[in-house]
C-alpha cells in the first residue's frame, strides 16, 4: 500500500509518502517543493513525482493521494470566483446586502462592509419571484410563480451567469419551491452550477443559509475545474491513484462530492495540522492537546479533547467576514508568527504584530531589505536559532542585521539592553498567543492544566515551553517532524460526510407524533449518507454513523451540540439528549439549567469510514541521558528568565527512544528547533516525538 | 507615586484586560434568552477600579461603553464603598442615579483581593420589559414612575446569598419573566467571570502592578486622543437641527443645537440652545447617555479603528479629554420626575451634530449627514395561554457619504451596533411574520461624489391582535449633504391592513397602538446625505447604482449628469460617455 499526502501552503508544498507492507515497518519519505500559486496542481504533481524519485516508487504504484488545498479559500479572499445569479423570495431581495446589519467596527466612521462593497452576488443579479412558505408549519401561502422563475432563468442565460442559486425564505421547513425552481433553472441553463440553498445547508437562519449557498456557488465552478484538472494532470503523469480531499471538518471526501459542495473545503488547509496533532497525540499517549501551528505571519490554535476534534459553533464559522454554515474544526487564527514586526507606536507603546514582514522582505536577518525587527530576529539575537541551521541551512542569514534592527527600533528608544529588548519581543508575542489560546480553551470551558501543548510548524517548538508556562499546560509535546505535521495529517483521517436538517422541537414534552416526524428526518439523513457511501463503493460493514442534535434552551439564540443515542428517538432517548445538552452548556458557559426546556433546532448525521492510518517506524531503544554522540556543539543562549547559559545543541535524528535531555538544551532538526529551557527535561518517545516537562529532580 | 510598569509588562496586562472584557461580553450574550441581548447584543461589560474608572470594556454596543461608571456612582448613594462585602451583587437601573435608561439593568459585583476592595466587575443589558405603562417601550407617559420597576442600588445577593424576595419581585413585575430572569442569570454569570479573572490577573502580576498598569493604560489612551484633538484648530464650532416632536404634542418640533469648543488638547460639547425637557419619555439621562454620546463621537472621529493600525485600549482615558455641558432642565439633562426612557434618537443626533460641527475642519475624518436615528419597535400581544409575548426590534438605517467611500447602506450607525434577528427564527416562535426586508427603493440616497447610504424598508405583519410602540424620529429633518453633496431622505412609517385595506401613515414615534390581525407596519428608514459634488462621481459608479437599482436613470441624469443608453445585454443600460461629458460640461457652465 502506497499513500501520499500533499499539503499546499503559501510558500511551500509539503509531501509525505508512506509505503506499508504487511509484517514490515512502514517506510516514510518526506519532501517539499515550491508552491505554484497560479495553478496549485502543478506543484502537487511535481512534488509527487519528486517524492516518488526519493522513495524509489513508480508513479503508477501509488494507491491513494490525499490533498489539502487552499484553492477555494484564496478564491474567496481574492474575490476571484464565479458570476453568480440568485433567485429569491419576493420582498427579500437584499438579505445578503443587510447581512446581520451589524458593522464590524464599533468606533469607526470609515469602515468597510465586505458584503456590500464586494458582494458574492451583485444586487442586479438578485431577482425575486412570487412564492411564500409560512412558518411554523411550512404551509404554502403563495404558490411558486413558475413563469417568473422561467423569466429570471432566461435573463440569467442572456447575462451569461456561471452559477445560479435558488434561495427562498423558510425552505428549511419545506423545500418544494426551491427544488421546483432549481429544475426550471437547470432546464434553461444546463451547463451552469445550479443549487438550492436547502441543498447546500438545510438549516434555519436565512442570511447565513443564503450566503453559504452563494459562497458555494461562487467557488463552485472554479473549484470543480481545479479538481478535475488536478485529476487529469495526475493521470497524464501516470498517477492513477484514488484522490481524496481534506475538508474543513477534518474528514476527507471524494473529488465528486468536493466539486458539488466546495464550501466544505474552505478550511482544508489548516485542518491537516490539527489532525496531524491529534495523530501525534495518539502515539504519544495524549488525548488532551492544545495545538498551535506557528507560521511566518499567523498562528492557528485548536483544542483536542478526549481525542476528539472540537467543531466550531455554527454561529462563529466564517471566512473573509462572510458566514459559512458548514462544520469546521474550531481553529482560531491570530496574526502572530516568526515574521511579526516589533515596533514602538506613536504613543510610545511596545507592539509586536499583527503586521508581518512576510516572506519578502522577511525578517531583518534575511538581508532582503527588511529593516524592522521581527520575532525571528529576536530568536536569533538570543542565540535560539543558529544561522548555520536556519531552514536546515537552505537559507543564509546575517545575525548582525537582527541585532542592528532591534537596537535601532526597540532597545535604544526604550533604553533597554539588546537582550532585554529581544526578550520583550518574545514576551509580548507569546502573551498574544497565550491570550488567544485562552480564548479558545479557558473561555470555552477547557482547563489547560489537563492538556499538553503541542507547537508545530517550523517555529512551533521554539515557543512551546514558554506558551505552556503561560497557560499552565500540563506538559509539552514536540512532534517528530514539526514542519510537516499538516501534511502528515492528510494520511491519518477518516472519510466523512455530514447531512443536516433543521427540525425544531421542544424535547421535554414532545408527543409521539413529533418523535415520529423527527425519526423520519433522521432516517432520511441516514439514507442520504448511505447513497453517497454506495456511490463510493464502501461496504456496509465499514460505515459508522453518529447522530447529533444542536440544542438550546427555549428562547436562547445559540445552539450547542448534544449527542443523540443510536436508533430511533423516543421519550427515553430525548432524556439522554437533554442530559448531554445540559453537560455541554455547563462546560461552555459554566452554568446550565434544570428548570428550562430544551429545544432541538437542527439534526445532523455524520457518516465516517475509517481509513488506513499512517504508521511510523518505532525508534530504536536508547534510554541514555544527554547522549554525547548526539551533541553537535555548545553556544551561548538566553532563556526567558534572562539568564544566559552555554547551551548544548543536539541533533534530533541521532536521538533514540527513551533518551533524556536535560535543559538547558536545543534540539535541532531540518527546519525546526526545539527549546528545552533550564529546569526542564525532554524525553524522546517511542516514535520520535518528545515530551518536555518540568524536571522534578 | 507608584513605580512605573515597564512597557513589556504593560502590553501583557493590557492584552489580558481586553481579553477579560471580551469574555464577559461573550458569556452574557450567548447565555441570554431575549433576542435584544442574544441577537442584538444590546449589552456592555467591563472592569472598574475603586474610583469607578473604566479599566476595560467589551466591544459590544457603543451606547453601553462608557455608561457603567455612571451606574457605579449612582449606586454609591445607596451602597457606600466601605459597605461592600465579597459575594455581594447589586442590581440597578435608576435613570436619575446614573443609569443609561431604565430598561438597561446593571449588575455589579465587588472584586476583593487579599481582603481589600480593589474594584468592580459590572455589566448592563437591555431588558425586554420592566413592567412599564406599555409593553416593551414607552413614549407618551407622565413621569419616570411609569417606566416600570425602578431598582436603585439593591442587593440582589448579600455575601453570596440571593435575596429571594427581590428575585420574586422582579419576576412578578415584568410581562415576560421567563426572558428577563434568564437574562439576569446570564448577567450574573458574566459578572462572576469578571471577578474571577480580575483576581487571577492580580494573583499573577501582583495587585500594585495591575493597578499601576491600568493607570498607565488610561494615560496612554487619553494621550492618544488628546494628540488628535490638538490637531484641530481652536475654535467654537456650531451645528443645528431639529426633532419631529415629543410623541404627544404633534407638530411642535424640538430644536437641537450643539457647540463644540476646541481648546488645545481638550474639548467641550455644549448642548445649550437645544430644547427644554419634554413632558413625555423623550428625554435623555445626562450621566448615562448624553455624556456617553459625546465620548463616542470623539473616539469614532479621531481614533477610528478602521483607519488606525493599533488597537487603543477602551478605558477611562478616552473620556477624560471630553467635557460635556447641558443645562439642567433641558432635553439632555432633565430634572426628575420627568420620564427619560426614549433617548436614543436624540443622542444619535447629538453625535451627528458633533460630526457636522467639526466637518469643516475634519474633512478627511467626517461623514455627510447620517440617518442618526433609531427605529426601535416593540411588538407585543397576549397568547391564548394568557402569557405575554414581547419582541423588541431595532431597524437599521444608513450612513452619510465619506471622504473616500460611499456611506454604507442598511447598517447600524453611530451609537448603535446591534445584530438583526433571523426572520426565520422569529417566524417559528412569534405570531408575527416579516413580509418585506429590503433596500429602500422609493427614495434614493443623497447624491454626492460619494453618495449616502441607501435606507432600509421592513414590514412586519401581525397574525394575532396585539400592541405596538415605536420609538423613532426623523420624519421631518433630512440628513444633510456636505461639500456640495445632496441631502438624503426622511423616514416614514406606514400602517396597512391586508384584509380590510385600511391604510395610513404614522408619526415616527407612537405608543401602545392596538393592532389587528393582518396589520402590516412598514418602516422606511432615512437615507444618508451625499459627500462632495455629485457631478464629480465616477460615471461607472453611477451606472452601477442604476443597474443595481439604488437609483433611477432619471436621477442619474438629473443629479449626477450621467446619461445612459439602452442596450440589449440582459442588464439594460450602458454609459453614454459622450452625452455624459456634454451634460456635465453644460451643468458646469449653467
Amino acid at each position: 500500500m502506497i499513500r501520499v499526502g500533499v499539503d499546499v501552503g503559501g510558500t511551500f508544498t509539503d509531501i509525505v509518502l508512506e509505503r506499508s507492507e504487511p509484517g514490515a515497518d512502514a517506510q516514510v519519505v518526506v519532501t517539499k517543493v515550491s508552491s505554484t500559486p497560479n495553478d496549485q496542481s502543478e506543484g502537487v504533481v511535481q512534488g509527487i513525482l519528486k517524492v516518488c524519485g526519493l522513495a524509489g516508487v513508480k508513479p503508477g504504484e501509488i494507491d491513494a493521494v490525499f490533498h489539502g488545498t487552499t484553492v477555494a479559500t484564496n478564491m474567496v479572499i481574492e474575490r476571484q470566483g464565479a458570476k453568480v445569479g440568485m433567485i429569491t423570495t419576493r420582498g427579500f431581495r437584499d438579505i445578503m446586502h443587510m447581512a446581520r446589519h451589524k458593522r464590524p467596527h464599533n468606533f469607526s466612521l470609515q469602515f468597510d462592509l465586505p458584503w456590500q462593497s464586494k458582494p458574492l452576488v451583485r444586487r442586479r443579479d438578485r431577482l425575486v419571484v412570487s412564492e411564500r412558505i409560512m412558518p411554523p408549519t411550512g404551509d404554502i401561502e403563495v404558490p411558486l410563480a413558475e413563469d417568473e422563475v422561467k423569466h429570471a432563468a432566461e435573463l440569467f442565460a442572456k447575462r451569461g451567469m456561471d452559477a445560479v442559486i435558488v434561495a427562498f425564505l423558510f425552505s428549511f421547513l419545506n423545500n418544494e419551491h426551491e427544488q421546483r425552481a432549481k429544475e426550471i433553472v437547470k432546464s434553461i441553463l444546463p451547463d451552469a452550477f445550479v443549487s438550492a440553498s436547502s441543498d447546500v445547508v438545510n438549516t434555519i437562519r436565512e442570511y447565513e443559509r443564503f450566503s453559504s449557498a452563494a459562497m458555494n456557488a461562487y467557488i463552485g465552478p472554479r473549484t470543480s475545474a481545479y479538481l478535475r484538472n488536478l485529476e487529469g494532470r495526475l493521470r497524464a503523469n501516470g498517477i492513477d491513484a484514488m484522490v481524496r480531499i481534506m475538508q474543513s471538518n477534518g474528514g476527507i471526501s471524494t473529488i465528486e462530492n468536493s466539486s458539488e459542495l466546495p464550501i466544505g473545503l474552505l478550511l482544508s488547509g489548516p485542518a491537516g495540522g490539527v489532525i496531524g496533532g491529534r495523530w501525534t497525540g495518539e502515539h504519544s499517549d495524549k488525548n488532551n492537546i492544545i495545538t498551535i501551528d506557528i507560521g511566518g505571519t499567523s498562528a492557528d490554535i485548536s483544542v483536542i479533547e478526549n481525542g476528539e476534534l472540537r467543531i466550531k459553533n455554527p454561529r462563529d464559522t466564517e471566512v473573509a467576514g462572510l458566514p459559512v454554515l458548514v462544520p469546521m474544526i474550531d481553529i482560531d487564527a491570530i496574526g502572530a508568527g516568526g515574521g511579526s514586526i516589533a515596533y514602538i507606536d506613536s504613543g510610545g507603546a511596545f507592539r509586536v504584530g499583527p503586521r508581518s514582514a512576510g516572506a519578502v522582505p522577511g525578517p531583518a536577518c534575511y538581508a532582503k531589505g527588511g529593516d524592522e525587527p521581527t520575532v525571528t530576529d529576536a530568536q536569533v539575537v538570543l542565540g535560539r536559532m543558529d544561522p548555520e541551521h536556519f531552514l536546515g541551512g537552505d537559507l543564509t542569514i546575517d545575525a548582525s542585521l537582527s541585532e542592528k534592527a532591534i537596537r535601532k527600533h526597540i532597545a535604544e528608544p526604550l533604553k533597554l539592553s539588546l537582550e532585554d529588548a529581544a526578550l520583550g519581543i518574545l514576551k509580548i508575542i507569546n502573551n498574544n498567543m497565550a491570550l488567544a489560546i485562552n480564548a479558545n480553551s479557558v473561555a470555552k470551558g477547557v482547563d489547560p492544566r489537563n492538556f499538553s501543548l503541542m507547537g508545530f510548524g517550523g517555529a512551533g517548538p521554539l515557543h512551546s515551553v514558554s506558551l505552556a508556562e503561560a497557560i499552565h499546560a500540563k506538559d509539552v509535546i514536540s512532534p517528530v517532524h514539526p514542519g510537516i505535521t499538516a501534511a502528515t495529517g492528510l494520511l491519518v483521517t477518516d472519510l466523512q460526510y455530514e447531512y443536516t436538517q433543521s427540525t425544531l422541537m421542544v424535547l421535554d414534552n414532545a408527543s409521539d407524533a413529533e418523535f415520529g416526524r423527527v425519526n423520519a428526518v433522521l432516517d432520511d439523513l441516514v439514507a442520504r449518507a448511505n447513497r453517497q457511501l454506495d456511490a463510493d463503493g464502501i461496504p456496509a460493514g465499514q460505515r459508522q454513523f453518529r447522530q447529533v442534535a444542536e440544542c438550546r434552551y427555549v428562547g436562547q439564540g445559540f445552539e450547542l451540540r448534544a449527542d443523540v443515542p443510536d436508533g430511533a428517538l423516543g421519550k427515553q432517548t430525548a432524556g439522554v439528549i437533554i442530559d448531554n445538552f445540559y453537560n455541554a452548556h455547563k462546560q461552555v458557559y459554566g452554568h446550565a439549567f434544570r428548570d428550562q426546556q430544551t429545544e432541538m433546532v437542527t439534526l445532523r448525521v455524520i457518516a465516517t469510514v475509517k481509513v488506513e492510518t499512517l504508521r511510523l517506524p518505532r525508534l530504536g531503544k536508547g534510554g541514555r541521558t544527554n547522549p554525547p554522540e548526539a551533541e553537535i556543539y555548545r553556544r551561548r543562549t538566553v532563556f526567558d528568565n534572562g539568564e544566559a547559559a552555554d547551551t548544548p545543541r543536539y541533533q534530533r535524528g541521532k536521538l533514540l527512544a527513551g533518551d533524556r535531555i536535560d535543559g538547558p538544551a536545543l534540539v535541532i532538526q531540518h527546519n525546526s528547533t526545539t527549546i528545552v529551557p533550564p529546569g526542564y527535561l525532554a524525553t524522546v518517545l517511542d516514535f520520535g516525538d518528545m515530551r518536555i516537562e518540568r524536571d522534578k529532580g | 507615586m507608584e513605580k512605573t510598569v515597564d512597557p513589556i509588562t504593560l502590553q501583557v496586562i493590557g492584552g489580558a484586560l481586553h481579553s477579560i472584557a471580551e469574555q464577559m461580553g461573550n458569556v452574557l450574550y450567548r447565555m441570554s434568552y431575549s433576542s435584544i441581548i442574544r441577537e442584538s447584543q444590546d449589552l456592555g461589560a467591563g472592569l472598574f477600579d475603586r474610583d469607578y474608572n473604566t479599566l476595560c470594556e467589551s466591544d459590544s454596543t457603543p451606547m453601553h461603553i462608557g455608561s457603567l461608571p455612571g451606574y457605579l456612582r449612582g449606586i454609591e448613594k445607596t451602597v457606600p464603598l466601605d459597605a461592600w462585602k465579597p459575594g455581594d451583587c447589586v442590581v440597578h437601573n435608576h435613570p436619575y442615579y446614573g443609569a443609561s435608561h431604565s430598561p438597561d439593568i446593571g449588575i455589579v459585583m465587588p472584586v476583593f483581593f487579599e481582603g481589600d476592595l480593589v474594584g468592580f466587575s459590572a455589566n448592563t443589558a437591555h431588558h425586554v420589559d420592566i413592567g412599564a405603562a406599555t409593553p416593551g417601550l414607552v413614549i407618551d407617559i407622565p413621569d419616570v414612575f411609569a417606566e416600570g420597576m425602578l431598582l436603585n442600588g439593591l442587593l440582589l445577593y448579600k455575601e453570596g446569598v440571593r435575596n429571594e424576595s427581590l428575585w420574586k419581585f422582579i419576576s412578578d413585575n415584568t410581562r415576560v419573566p421567563s426572558l428577563v430572569m434568564g437574562d439576569l442569570e446570564a448577567q450574573i454569570a458574566s459578572a462572576e467571570l469578571g471577578v474571577q479573572r480580575f483576581q487571577q490577573l492580580m494573583a499573577t502580576y501582583g495587585k500594585e502592578t495591575v493597578l499601576q498598569a491600568s493607570r498607565q493604560l488610561m494615560d496612554y489612551t487619553e494621550n492618544m486622543l488628546r494628540r488628535e484633538i490638538e490637531n484641530i484648530p481652536d475654535g467654537d464650532y456650531v451645528a443645528e437641527g431639529f426633532l419631529d416632536d415629543d410623541g404627544r404634542n404633534r407638530g411642535v418640533t424640538l430644536p437641537l443645537k450643539v457647540t463644540v469648543r476646541v481648546r488645545g488638547d481638550g474639548v467641550e460639547v455644549d448642548t445649550t440652545g437645544s430644547s427644554d425637557q419634554v413632558p413625555t419619555a423623550f428625554n435623555v439621562p445626562f450621566d448615562g447617555s448624553t455624556k456617553v454620546a459625546c465620548y463616542f463621537a470623539f473616539r469614532a472621529l479621531l481614533l477610528d479603528t478602521y483607519t488606525h493600525e493599533e488597537y487603543i485600549p477602551q478605558n477611562e482615558g478616552s473620556f477624560r479629554p471630553v467635557k460635556v455641558t447641558s443645562p439642567l432642565g433641558s432635553i439632555f439633562n432633565p430634572i426628575s420626575p420627568v420620564a427619560a426612557e426614549a433617548r436614543f434618537s436624540q443622542i444619535q443626533r447629538l453625535c451627528d451634530l458633533i460630526i457636522k460641527a467639526l466637518a469643516p475642519v475634519l474633512p478627511d475624518k467626517c461623514t455627510a449627514g447620517n440617518a442618526a436615528v433609531l427605529s426601535f419597535a416593540a411588538y407585543s400581544g397576549v397568547r391564548p395561554s394568557g402569557d405575554y409575548w414581547v419582541f423588541l426590534e431595532v431597524n437599521e438605517a444608513a450612513m452619510g457619504g465619506r471622504p473616500l467611500s460611499d456611506g454604507p447602506d442598511t447598517v447600524e450607525e453611530l451609537m448603535r451596533n446591534t445584530r438583526n434577528n433571523p426572520l426565520e427564527d422569529l417566524g417559528m416562535h412569534l405570531p408575527l411574520v416579516c413580509d418585506r426586508y429590503e433596500v429602500r427603493d422609493d427614495a434614493p440616497p443623497g447624491a454626492g461624489k460619494f453618495r449616502g447610504g441607501a435606507g432600509v424598508v421592513k414590514s412586519q405583519r401581525y397574525l394575532t391582535p396585539g400592541f405596538m410602540t415605536h420609538e423613532s424620529d426623523r420624519n421631518e429633518d433630512a440628513p444633510w449633504g456636505i461639500f456640495g453633496g445632496k441631502p438624503g431622505h426622511c423616514s416614514k412609517v406606514e400602517l396597512k391592513n391586508t384584509q380590510t385595506g385600511k391604510h395610513s401613515y404614522q408619526p415616527a414615534k407612537f405608543s401602545g397602538l392596538r393592532t389587528e390581525i393582518g396589520d402590516v407596519v412598514t418602516y422606511y428608514s432615512p437615507t444618508g446625505g451625499g459627500y462632495g459634488d455629485p457631478m464629480e462621481r465616477e460615471p461607472a459608479k453611477v451606472l452601477d447604482d442604476v443597474l443595481d437599482g439604488f437609483i433611477t436613470v432619471d436621477h442619474a441624469r438629473d443629479d449626477y449628469g450621467v446619461v445612459l443608453s439602452e442596450v440589449d445585454d440582459g442588464y439594460g443600460w450602458a454609459l453614454d460617455e459622450g452625452a455624459t461629458k456634454a451634460r456635465r460640461a453644460e451643468r458646469m457652465r449653467g
